[in-house]
């Protein structure tokens, strides 16, 4: 759009040279009419080594595009810059990208990711300047606050005006596949192996061998007992050099997890609200606790013992006893400092507030976060109902300590920047402390990142100091433990079953799954293609787990931007897209195709917004047959809408 | 990591038997009598050249993960300007001549070949009698090197593989994903313009076509070896054709410009080399 300036001025030109031809008016009334243009699309996304399968929907996309006639540029960008670019500077065309739950969500997920009143803040809030005031926005505000089958209503119609509107196109959902050794570690679960429920539930094989060193399994009550005993004497010192991270002999390593990814952000930043970092965030959401758990749809109380609802809008929540790791008691005040924070994140000191560039929606839903006393927090909701209620319940609890000294204005060397953003935003967060089961041991950027167990977190403390390790043994303080672990599942009980979590960054999905098949590997971490799938089945001793994911991929367009800011544009570029063909071939079928972002919930899915039984998108059906475009259609479509062609079938990009 | 230890030393071993074998075939055992007498005054006498290379190769190793995030953040962002100009040229390349064994022929090309190609000329040219050629390789090398970097902070762009893995398959990665842990180290995906491995071949076989009078066995072999390189990067699906024309210019230039600094003179030449290697360090 820069061009036509450009354009301008060599018109000015034209118009001078004719001013002293004399024909000025007629001249003028030609010159000065802008010309248009082909229409040029930007389609941003991650390369194939990084994610093998969001490019190939890009590809697919921009072929499409061309044989209708627009000019498609695919540019790639690593996953930091690709969100920096359209999450952050919303400076962008076209997004082929995952949505940020790992697990399937609750509707409420739509609220930041679609409502206008986000438009103007930077993250994970409505990144396509979508404004859809009567419709969307009165949906969205509805349904959260609406119980049964209003609810329900509700959410029917706001995915229909979804559908409709198709600020992002959902293209599927894919099949969370991870290929997985089980020769140290079990329990990979059918779930969503490599959620935080997941990661927690495993379990370390022939752990009941006296002389493994573990300290994983609770039936080793007597050993794993003195182990962590061993372990807790260099507890004070959170830098001491853990035995664990200089032993590379075959005792030490056989406590270690070892993952691997081809997603290096791990290994450069763990700020939990970081939008450029995190993906699904499950590596943070195990160094930061949140108050409630939610795995495979089961609602845990996490960091909070226990919540109530007290009057009409609020909930009362007790926190277990914890500790930071390093050493300070996590209190109701970091909780409470946590939930205003969030909101905004320089805590009043600029001119308008930064709120996080994450959980956003949740944090929304809060209206006020008060202490009332050490271990008690007074939640005030705005008005919502109950799911959204649990769900703002999982923020990950900050410790006031280290972000109260964030808020400041963002800074380069001393110089403010960017007032629009604080420290908290930015920063690396190298060191992060948090309360949760795994704390930070060291990382290389871009190569690997470690973590260890944390001897003090809730699911392991010992209790007195009778010696027993928590949670699973059923003798001597089975009052104390019953007390401390209330609501807690068996499964997480004395978890995680490793001492030492290990992830490495590898260079694509082949390798990562060939690691995997090596042996060097317990499983992989990041999205699988077509061509590291098969490998696995090749590879004697790797498996492949999958599960359901929330994580839909989804094309995103810029509406700030015209002609993407016409609903009926994005109607027909939707319908250049063939979901069915794409899940064949960019996943090797280990997707569902979707038309609703709700798909991975079918039970809020009206039937016939459900994709099972149906061959085409209900609301913009792919024009052609079986991955071949009918570019003809299309045109026509397009024709309908409005938009011109030239002589050489080029689309006309309107004045902007 | 292990995966990367057992290419490194298997590399090590094939590359260095390579080496012996050539060495002896084609520079013959009485320059390398000659050349072990006077090995620490030749090296003495290409010290600076050589010191250049050192440090451009430091500077690189160092400063790319800088570099690389100054490309990211104001570079130019070309992949699609590329792709526009050559279109599937890449795609047509593996389409038309892929098979099993061309893969597993231009895989060893574009590891251990290469390795070869750039570590032999080192030898043969030190074990000449006048320190001339060696010191403009080694030159070329570093301005190779150098004005690779600088060409890599301005295009920020991926590679075919990368961008259209639905028609270009990364053979070499997909057949030997343990040369991933060795590429890895030294190459970023985002780096593909210039092809470096294009212009260190070419200028490779550049030295060799303009030192033919010298060693007449290397000539051939060494373009065979380099053209085989160059079409490997494509086929391979690691390079577009632009960045191997790019790597071509790159080659022809540094030849060009190490025999504008190393003159045929000695005396001369030291004082040019000098010059330099400090122009390197700014680098």
């Amino acid at each position: 759009m820069a061009r036509q300036v450009g354009r301008r001025e060599l018109l000015a030109g034209t118009g001078i040279a004719a001013l002293s031809a004399g024909c000025l008016g007629r001249t003028r009334n030609i010159a000065g009419r802008e010309r248009s243009s082909q229409l040029t699309l930007e389609i941003n996304a991650p390369p194939a080594d990084r994610d093998p399968n969001a490019i190939r929907i890009a590809r697919h996309l921009a072929q499409n595009l061309d044989a209708v006639g627009v000019d498609a540029r695919i540019n790639t960008l690593g996953f930091t810059d690709l969100r920096r670019k359209v999450l952050i500077n919303h400076n962008f065309d076209v997004y082929v990208g995952q949505f940020r739950e790992a697990e399937p969500f609750d509707p409420d997920a739509m609220y930041a990711f679609a409502h206008s009143q986000f438009v103007a803040e930077s993250g994970w809030q409505n990144p396509f300047g979508f404004t859809d005031i009567n419709g969307t926005d009165e949906l969205l505000g509805s349904q959260r606050r609406v119980e049964g089958d209003e609810r329900r209503e509700a959410v029917t119609d706001l995915q229909r005006a979804l559908g409709e509107l198709q600020p992002f196109t959902v293209v599927a959902f894919p099949d969370p596949l991870t290929a997985v050794r089980e020769d140290r570690f079990e329990n990979w679960t059918n779930r969503q192996p490599l959620s935080v429920g997941g990661l927690l539930g495993l379990e370390r094989v022939g752990a009941a061998d006296v002389g493994e060193g573990g300290t994983a399994d609770g039936n080793e009550t007597d050993d794993g007992a003195n182990e962590t005993a061993d372990r807790n004497e260099t507890d004070g010192d959170l830098i001491d050099d853990n035995p664990l991270t200089d032993g590379d002999d075959g005792e030490n390593d056989a406590a270690t997890l070892r993952l691997v990814t081809t997603d290096e952000r791990i290994t450069q930043n763990w700020n939990p609200i970081a939008a450029e970092y995190r993906r699904y965030g499950t590596f943070t959401s195990l160094l930061y606790d949140r108050l409630a758990l939610v795995d495979g749809g089961e609602v845990i109380p996490w960091l909070a013992a226990d919540w109530k609802r007290v009057g009409g809008s609020g909930i009362e929540v007790s926190l277990r006893d914890a500790d930071w790791h390093d050493g300070e008691p996590v209190t109701a005040d970091d909780v409470a400092f946590t939930y205003e924070f969030l909101r905004d994140t320089a805590m009043g000191g600029t001119e308008s507030p930064v709120p996080t560039p994450t959980f956003r929606g949740r944090v929304s839903a809060v209206d006020e976060a008060t202490a009332v006393d050490e271990a008690t927090v007074r939640l005030t909701l705005d008005g919502v109902n109950e799911p959204v209620g649990v769900r703002a319940l999982q923020v990950p609890i900050l410790p006031k300590h280290v972000w109260d000294e964030r808020t400041g204005v963002a800074t380069i060397a001393g110089l403010e920047f960017d007032a629009e953003t604080t420290e908290a935003v930015v920063t690396n967060n190298e060191n992060p402390i948090g309360s949760g089961p795994l704390r930070f041991v060291e990382a290389a950027p871009e190569e690997s990142v470690a973590f260890e167990r944390n001897p003090d977190h809730f699911l392991v403390r010992e209790v007195g100091g009778d010696g027993s390790t928590g949670g699973t043994d059923d003798g001597g303080s089975t009052g104390d433990e019953t007390d401390r672990l209330a609501g807690i599942p068996e499964r997480f009980r004395g978890k995680p079953a490793f001492d030492r979590l290990e992830i490495q960054v590898m260079g694509s999905d082949v390798a990562a799954v060939q690691a995997v098949g090596d042996g060097f590997a317990d499983a992989t971490v990041s999205n699988l293609g077509p061509d590291s799938v098969p490998r696995i089945g090749r590879e004697a001793d790797a498996r492949l787990v999958t599960g359901r994911s929330g994580g839909f991929y989804h094309v995103g367009y810029n509406t700030r931007r015209a002609p993407l800011s016409n609903p009926r544009f994005r109607g027909v570029l939707a319908s250049l897209i063939d979901k069915q063909t794409l899940v064949d071939s960019a996943f090797d079928g280990y997707a569902d195709p979707a038309a609703s972002p709700l798909a991975a919930t079918p039970e809020w899915v009206p039937s016939d917004l459900r994709w099972e039984d149906r061959e085409r998108d209900p609301f913009y059906p792919f024009v052609g047959e079986s991955g071949s475009l009918d570019a003809e259609t299309a045109r026509d479509r397009l024709r309908e809408a409005g938009y011109r062609f030239d002589e050489e079938g080029r689309l006309l990009a309107p004045g902007t | 990591m292990s995966p990367l230890l057992s290419v490194v030393s298997s590399l090590a071993l094939w590359v260095g038997s390579a080496l012996l074998v050539a060495s002896v075939a084609i520079v013959g055992p009485r320059r390398l009598y000659a050349l072990w007498d006077d090995l620490r005054d030749r090296l003495w006498e290409i010290r600076k050249p050589l010191a250049g290379l050192v440090v451009v190769l430091i500077a690189s190793a160092i400063g790319r993960s800088s570099l690389q995030t100054v490309s990211e953040l104001f570079g130019l962002q070309l992949t699609w300007a590329i792709y526009a100009l050559e279109g599937d040229f890449v795609a047509w390349i593996q389409a038309t001549f892929a098979s099993p064994r061309l893969t597993m022929y231009f895989s060893s090309v574009y590891v251990y070949g290469y390795v070869f190609l750039l570590s032999f000329p080192f030898l043969a040219y030190l074990a000449l009698p006048r320190t001339a050629t060696v010191k403009r390789l080694v030159v070329a090398y570093a301005l190779n090197y150098a004005i690779g970097l600088v060409v890599y902070t301005i295009v920020f762009a991926h590679g075919p593989r990368n961008v259209m893995p639905d028609m270009v398959t990364s053979l070499l990665f997909t057949h030997n994903p343990e040369f991933m842990a060795l590429t890895g180290e030294v190459n970023e995906p985002a780096n593909v313009f210039p092809s470096l491995h294009t212009s260190l071949s070419v200028t490779v076989g550049t030295f060799a076509v303009l030192t033919r009078r010298e060693y007449p066995l290397w000539t051939p072999i060494a373009a065979w070896l380099a053209t085989s390189v160059v079409i490997a990067t494509m086929y391979l699906g690691i390079h577009w054709l632009t960045d191997v024309f790019g790597g071509i210019a790159l080659a022809l230039g540094a030849v060009y410009l190490s025999y504008r600094i190393v003159d045929e003179a000695e005396e001369e030449g030291e004082r040019e080399t000098d010059g330099d290697g400090e122009s390197e360090d700014g680098e």
